[in-house]
């Protein structure tokens, strides 16, 4: 399974999918990973992605064959 | 509109269920994914996560927040955090300068020898928009330390002392 990791006030969330199973059900769900991933973006989040173990910040298209994604918060001064 | 019972199983505080008389509470029942960035969070107390979140949920966000925290940073550096205290890591703009992260405080930063902190005062307050549990945004701070120092410089807000940071909790 890959996954998303949303951070939020609970902790943190988890959006998951398959890309070995070939069905609308699943097809939907990366959708719904891509769809997440933008909107959070275009809100001013940033991505992070699991690459040798850790995460790495992140600025390229979605990829439904990575292994984990992380929603990262915006941040502010003060 | 305002759910009386939910308040009153907020201020007792026993109810692990998220009330629906706040913000994205909504969003919050049952499985669906709390997007915070949708939302304005900036009404919101210092170091709160929501009128509707319960002691219960203040303890299942933190519990969770650890693993997340640990996914993030890898096991080598969450092993350090556990023995040290902190992580610093070297800067890539300023010669001579690290900066040491601690889990809920201000970024402090620290000169070599006969180098100077490049900001009037050596502590740099930086909160996620939207609140987060403090060890989880350590873990996410440390990322932007590390892989995009040009937006620390950017945002942060320098100050004289240390304090705990105001949007986590």
């Amino acid at each position: 399974m890959h996954r998303i990791i949303v951070a939020n006030r609970r902790g943190h969330q988890v959006v998951e999918w398959d890309v070995d199973t070939d069905t609308d059900e699943a097809r939907e769900r990366i959708a719904e990973a891509e769809r997440i991933i933008r909107e959070a973006r275009q809100q001013g989040c940033i991505v992070s992605k699991k690459v040798d173990g850790k995460h790495v910040l992140d600025t390229s298209p979605f990829d439904p064959k990575v292994e984990e994604y992380q929603i990262i918060a915006p941040i502010a001064g003060g | 509109m305002f759910d009386l019972r939910a308040a009153w199983r907020w201020l007792v505080g026993g109810d692990r269920e998220p009330a629906s008389f706040d913000l994205g509470a909504a969003e919050a029942d049952g499985d669906a994914i709390e997007r915070p960035w949708l939302y304005d969070w900036e009404h919101l107390p210092k170091r709160s996560a929501g009128s509707d979140f319960s002691r219960a949920d203040y303890r299942a966000a933190r519990k969770r927040a650890i693993e997340v925290a640990r996914t993030t940073l890898g096991d080598e550096l969450w092993a350090d955090l556990q023995h040290d205290g902190y992580l610093e890591l070297p800067s890539r703009l300023f010669d001579g300068i690290t900066y040491r992260l601690r889990v809920g405080r201000r970024i402090e930063v620290r000169a070599a020898p006969g180098y100077r902190v490049p900001w009037v005062y050596p502590y740099l307050c930086i909160n996620p928009t939207y609140p987060l549990p403090e060890v989880e945004f350590f873990a996410q701070l440390y990322l932007y330390v590390r892989d995009r120092e040009e937006e620390i410089v950017r945002v942060a807000a320098p100050q004289p002392w240390d304090q705990t940071l105001g949007r986590t909790f």
